[in-house]
């Protein structure tokens, strides 16, 4: 399989996102997700907020919710680390049903189509198991036929009032 | 000044206002202010300015007043450089400057003491900033603030009170406090009818 193969489409992701009725994304610095930034950054449907940290995009996107906008959160791995509190009093306390993009920064070529587990890089392999502790859903996209979780995923955070992680293991397709 | 007086101010001239809120500032506004339109970002300090601001984009009709401490701000200080680029119009963002952290619980000095927060939201492009320090002023800015195009800042010069001691038993923190917030947001979205 090639390296390739793990980039699963912008596009697709943010047609999935559109037929979920998602209009509001806040997000961060973000290199793994850069193509699906372009696309919804561009999208005139799409009320996007740049934030300066993971906190406040949590914050942001649950004043957004109350308010009646349908809000993703996209950030990467180490930025998740950065705001557990925000996470664990919005997305489990609070009740709000948070999707949370989440790119694999820094995982090695040598670990596409592994265990994440099995990466030698702290934020890859310690990000599941962080979010199992916390009791949250955790959905892992390694391939273009992995993109279907994406609606599964928006489905269960809002069936269940708690945030959901789906999390991309290789940067995004511009396409 | 005090925490309360600054409250029943800000209760006098809100009206609609979705009014977000955070430490000492949520028992104020509480006490004197209680309605559905008010969300506490509790147990969650440097909370309410991201929580404002995303209601302002959801809620562009409405006026959102956002009630933060001092040193919640400085926890998040960035909010105020997505405030300024959004620049939600009917906004208006106070700062209960008190000078401690975790007031009412164990005070203890926040980092900062020569920062001037009203010059920090100038800098990031606030449509104004002021420093209040008595009830009577903020009553007669107040009217005015609601009226003209924001974001506004306005930073509450606040009497600290008296610390903690070891003389002073701590109280438990009750499950109130770690149910209020999504409390709030339930009844905040059912008056707003944003409830699904």
């Amino acid at each position: 399989m090639a390296i390739t193969d793990h980039s699963v489409s912008a596009s697709a992701v943010a047609e999935i996102l559109a037929e979920k009725k998602i209009n509001a994304v806040t997000t961060v610095p973000d290199l793994v997700q850069l193509a699906l930034h372009d696309r919804l950054q561009g999208d005139p449907a799409i009320t996007y907020l740049q934030c300066s940290a993971e906190n406040q995009a949590l914050t942001c996107a649950m004043g957004m919710y109350v308010g009646g906008l349908e809000p993703v959160v996209m950030m990467q791995n180490q930025g998740l680390f950065n705001c557990l509190n925000t996470l664990r009093s919005v997305g489990i306390d609070a009740r709000i049903p948070l999707v949370i993009l989440v790119g694999a920064f820094g995982r090695e070529h040598d670990n596409l189509g592994q265990p994440l587990s099995d990466s030698s890089r702290v934020m890859v392999n310690r990000t599941r198991p962080v979010i199992d502790a916390l009791g949250l859903p955790f959905h892992h996209i390694e391939t273009a036929a992995d993109l279907p979780r994406i609606g599964r995923a928006i489905d269960a955070a809002r069936a269940g009032k708690c945030a959901v992680v789906v999390h991309f293991g290789h940067y995004l397709a511009w396409n | 000044m005090d925490t309360y007086q600054a409250a029943a101010i800000i209760h006098r001239h809100r009206g609609d206002a979705l009014v977000t809120n955070t430490m000492s500032a949520m028992f104020a506004i509480t006490a004197v202010s209680p309605s559905p339109l008010n969300l506490a970002s509790v147990p969650l300090m440097g909370g309410a300015s991201g929580l404002g601001l995303g209601l302002a984009m959801a809620q562009p009709d409405r006026h959102v007043l956002v009630l933060d401490g001092d040193a919640s701000l400085l926890m998040e200080l960035g909010t105020l450089a997505q405030i300024s680029d959004v620049a939600p119009p009917r906004f208006v963002h106070f700062v209960f400057n008190n000078a401690v952290q975790f007031n009412g619980l164990a005070n203890v000095d926040r980092p900062g003491r020569n920062l001037d927060f009203r010059a920090l939201a100038q800098a990031a492009g606030y449509a104004s900033a002021q420093r209040i320090d008595t009830p009577e002023a903020l009553d007669a800015l107040l009217p005015r603030l609601l009226d003209a195009p924001g974001p506004h800042f306005v930073e509450l010069v606040i009497e600290a009170p008296h610390k903690f001691t070891k003389a002073s038993p701590q109280p438990e923190i009750p499950d109130l406090q770690f149910a209020r917030m999504g409390a709030e947001a339930q009844a905040m979205m059912e008056a707003l009818e944003t409830t699904r």
